[in-house]
């Protein structure tokens, strides 16, 4: 590491070159920030291992995984490893690919060495045929229990309308002898998206935990590489989730930015900005809220939800929508802010703080609350490390990693904030980080529209050049949200691979749970913050007469595309 | 004469019972939903609910006859509690010994509420029957002592005694009876399943414990039977307060009996909307939270217990 504590490409590669020597093939600067290291399939596990280890001060870890087809470019299989250096010790992220043969696609699993990597090989397999040798629990994870073996949904020769419906096939772990099992889900009152915890209990202890998710696995991504041209994949990004939406799209479109070098006007960044923040607002607040509610606490939930109102109508002023703003597009924004809403906007926050204050110290102060918070799920600094946690879960253990500050993105650069961290890794450190972030967010809009500069809000964006590639990257409520992309001739997207925060986030929940009893199960596994849909309208209100009028979809679509069209897509 | 009269005592208690417990609730839920914002549903809400179960048919997860009996036994336990507390100044079951059946019968109603729990093949019944038996049988013997030590001050063991005997003690031993009188407000709320204790029928957590696999008319019998065994602990304890009063300004048989109809009415209501308050500004505890400061109030009443037998016997 350099004098400064900031670590360089030049060092890092010459730190490769020295130890990896030849095993490196090839070297690549895909953007100003982002270096990929092509290797041997023996060397890239090693190569991947060794670089979160090193550079374990700077809270490196492993921030993507992607398996690509890429028989049709170079007749082989790709896999990259993508390590982000955080806490920030510099902007950086390195790519270690390697390609295997199709016809024996094995590589060495890291996941023995780094439980982080557990859920990403297990994908990589499951999609694409990756297998991991070594592998601890080589069990299916997101392709459904019926899909037969030998069938890999990403691969580019399989199409994407086909069906399989067989007999569902998926083992449990077995219980011990004196365990009860109590299966938390798939439904759950608590829990808001189909996910089944199977908690093996001794008492009303949690002795152990399994894991089954991806019941909702829609294939978006597949949907992506085959339906859809780049310009149109933010659309779809955006739905990848129902509460954080926008930061999915904003990396979506980051990432094709990097890969077609694309320059995005500032006054876009900052309206991605305050977009992304007004969504955390929302985000958080809906997260006290459902904490309040699972302990029982329904008055701070009805309150909590209360004050969220005035941000979903925010947000719905200015974007159209309540929630899944279709904001972004390839470039820039679909939508400015003009500029009497500045002084709305302004006003909507002055009256949230007020509220937000005199929520926070109900909460903080309802002595029950927060006895059921503290010491519950505790999740230690090295466990969040050796699972690549992000978000307010690692920052809530002592992490002190924020995408916004480690690899500013949009106009985070040009604001000031804070990050809250917090060291004692249990729920309340979680709801506390999420507390504080919610002022950091206030202060970043108001920032943002204080110095919102002029000029155009998209760039023009011409063909894209095939096959390259990047990741975008947003920090999303949950954490670090990381999009691959590498695009493909005729304005198409090749290969597309969406983590969203949770992926690194839930492997870790079975750790926290462990040593808990039944009643906390809930609030551990809502620390960690599950999403859901919100539905949304449009109502056009005709300002002279006062007269409504709902749309329908028809006249939206209609609508919708005129706009589009004007914006040149 | 007097069997006529204790009958029909006895069915206005049962009346009573059934219809102040929805009634109550629905003042509850309503006080709650001010505290939170909302317009909440309206006062007779949970009459519409029960109805709306009992016109329903419940589906059968166990070959089990105690999973149908079970609501039906917790529903009259809760009546029979009920008839063996003073309506105005009339008790319909009066006897001597009285104080031990109002336990037992009380108890009854979280029996069966353990047993139904106990009978289906489902995790989360068991950990909510489970839950409940740890609660009862660390919550019961503190009302048994808070009872007890008025009994022991008093000398009775019939309910209405001991509430008119309260009205005739001499300073040293009303300094005791206040003892027992906050004893027996943690019993009641505790007992009552209200929040931060409602650990047994936790929605959030167990899924309602052992009316998860309950449907229809049992389920609707079940929660009948909950809010009338919360109406007899509160009305108890406004009895508790009203009667020795109304004893002590010695007033004619009717204009007392009217009096103290009317003032614990009043008192019922008025706790139940303060119980309402404390729910709404609550989180719920853990079992193991409530388990641990029960047995602390447990040992400090039998301390208690201890000391009074012996300044009043010795």
């Amino acid at each position: 590491m350099s004098r400064s504590g900031v670590v360089t490409i030049d060092e890092v590669l010459a730190d490769l070159k020295a130890r990896f020597g030849d095993k490196i093939v090839d070297i690549k600067k895909l953007t100003p920030n982002q270096l990929e290291i092509v290797t041997t399939r023996d060397a890239a596990p090693d190569m991947a291992l060794y670089l979160i280890r090193k550079y374990r001060d700077c809270e490196a870890h492993l921030s993507n995984h992607v398996a690509t087809d890429e028989r049709e470019i170079n007749g082989h299989f790709g896999v990259s490893y993508w390590i982000s250096i955080n806490a920030g010790k510099g902007d950086l992220w390195i790519a270690v690919k390697t390609y295997l043969p199709p016809d024996d696609p094995k590589i060495k699993s890291i996941t023995p060495e780094y439980p982080g990597a557990n859920w990403y090989e297990r994908e990589a397999r499951d999609v694409i045929g990756i297998e991991p040798e070594g592998h601890p629990d080589p069990r299916k994870l997101v392709v459904p229990d019926d899909l037969p073996e030998g069938v890999y949904p990403l691969r580019r020769d399989y199409p994407h309308y086909a069906k399989h419906i067989t007999e569902p096939k998926y083992e449990f772990k077995e219980p011990e002898k004196y365990e009860v099992i109590v299966p938390f889900g798939p439904y759950h009152v608590s829990l808001d998206e189909p996910a089944h915890f199977r908690l093996y209990v001794e008492g009303e202890e949690i002795v152990d935990v399994d894991y089954r998710g991806f019941y909702s696995y829609r294939g978006i991504e597949k949907l992506a590489e085959s339906r859809l041209t780049v310009k149109q994949v933010p659309f779809i990004a955006e739905r990848i989730c129902g509460i954080c939406g926008f930061t999915h799209s904003t990396a979506y479109c980051q990432a094709v930015e990097a890969a077609a070098e694309i320059e995005v006007p500032e006054r876009a960044e900052y309206i991605r900005t305050i977009m992304l923040e007004i969504e955390r607002l929302h985000s958080h607040l809906l997260w006290i809220g459902i904490a309040c509610h699972l302990v029982g606490f329904d008055t701070g939930f009805m309150h909590a939800w209360r004050i969220r109102e005035r941000v979903m109508w925010l947000a719905e002023r200015l974007t159209g929508n309540r929630k899944t703003y279709g904001m972004n597009v390839v470039g820039g924004v679909r939508r400015d802010i003009l500029e009497y809403r500045r002084k709305m906007v302004l006003d909507t926050l002055r009256e949230l703080k007020a509220e937000y204050k005199s929520l926070v110290d109900m909460v903080l102060s309802t002595r029950t609350f927060v006895k059921r918070c503290e010491g519950v799920g505790v999740l230690p600094y090295d466990k969040a490390c050796a699972y690549g946690t992000v978000g307010p879960l690692a920052r809530g253990s002592g992490r002190k990693i924020d995408t916004r500050k480690d690899h500013p993105y949009a106009a985070y650069k040009y604001v000031d904030f804070k990050v809250p961290v917090y060291t004692e890794g249990d729920v309340l450190a979680r709801a506390m980080v999420r507390i504080e972030e919610v002022w950091e967010s206030i202060w970043i809009i108001e920032q943002a529209l204080d110095k919102l500069p002029g000029g155009p809000i998209v760039a023009e964006v011409r063909d894209i050049p095939p096959y390259r590639e990047a990741v975008g990257y947003t920090e999303a409520p949950r954490g670090e949200n990381v999009h691959y992309v590498m695009t493909g001739p005729g304005n198409r997207v090749y290969r597309y691979r969406a983590r969203a925060a949770t992926f690194n986030n839930l492997p870790a929940a079975p750790e926290m749970l462990k040593g808990y009893t039944v009643a906390d199960a809930p609030l551990i596994v809502a620390s960690i913050d599950p999403c859901y849909s919100c539905t949304e309208r449009v109502i056009v209100v005709n300002v002279k007469s006062g007269e409504k009028r709902v749309l329908t979809q028809s006249e939206l679509v209609r609508l919708s595309r005129k706009k589009s069209m004007r914006l040149g897509l | 004469m007097h069997y006529i009269s204790t009958l029909i005592a006895t069915v206005i208690a049962i009346v009573l019972g059934m219809g102040l417990a929805p009634l109550l609730d629905g003042i509850s839920r309503k006080v709650k939903a001010r505290l939170q914002y909302r317009q909440g549903p309206p006062i007779v809400q949970t009459f519409y609910d029960l109805a709306k179960l009992l016109r329903m048919e419940s589906v059968l997860p166990t070959e089990s006859r105690l999973f149908v009996l079970a609501p039906y036994i917790a529903f009259a336990s809760a009546l029979a509690a009920m008839t063996t507390l003073p309506i105005g100044t009339i008790q319909p079951l009066s006897f001597t010994g009285d104080i031990f059946v109002f336990l037992y019968v009380l108890a009854m109603v979280s029996i069966s509420m353990m047993l139904a729990g106990f009978v289906v093949p489902n995790t989360y019944s068991g950990i909510g029957a489970n839950r409940e038996m740890m609660l009862i049988l660390s919550i019961e013997p503190v009302l048994g002592m808070g009872i007890g030590i008025l009994a022991l001050l008093t000398g009775s063991l019939s309910l209405i005694d001991i509430m008119r005997g309260i009205a005739t003690l001499d300073f040293y031993k009303l300094l005791f009876a206040i003892v027992a009188y906050l004893l027996l407000m943690y019993a009641i709320y505790v007992e009552g399943g209200f929040i931060p204790f409602d650990v047994a029928e936790a929605e959030t957590e167990i899924l309602e414990g052992p009316l998860c696999e309950y449907s229809g008319r049992l389920l609707g019998f079940f929660k009948w039977a909950l809010l009338i065994k919360r109406v007899v602990l509160v009305w108890l304890y406004s009895s508790l307060i009203v009667i020795p009063i109304v004893t002590a300004l010695k007033l004619g048989a009717y204009l007392s009996f009217i009096v103290t109809f009317i003032l614990q009415l009043f008192l019922t209501v008025v706790m139940y909307v303060g119980i309402a308050v404390i729910e709404a500004l609550n989180a719920r505890y853990r079992i193991d939270h409530v388990i641990s400061y029960n047995t602390r109030v447990l040992l400090v009443s039998i301390l208690i217990f201890i000391v009074v037998a012996v300044s009043v016997y010795v």
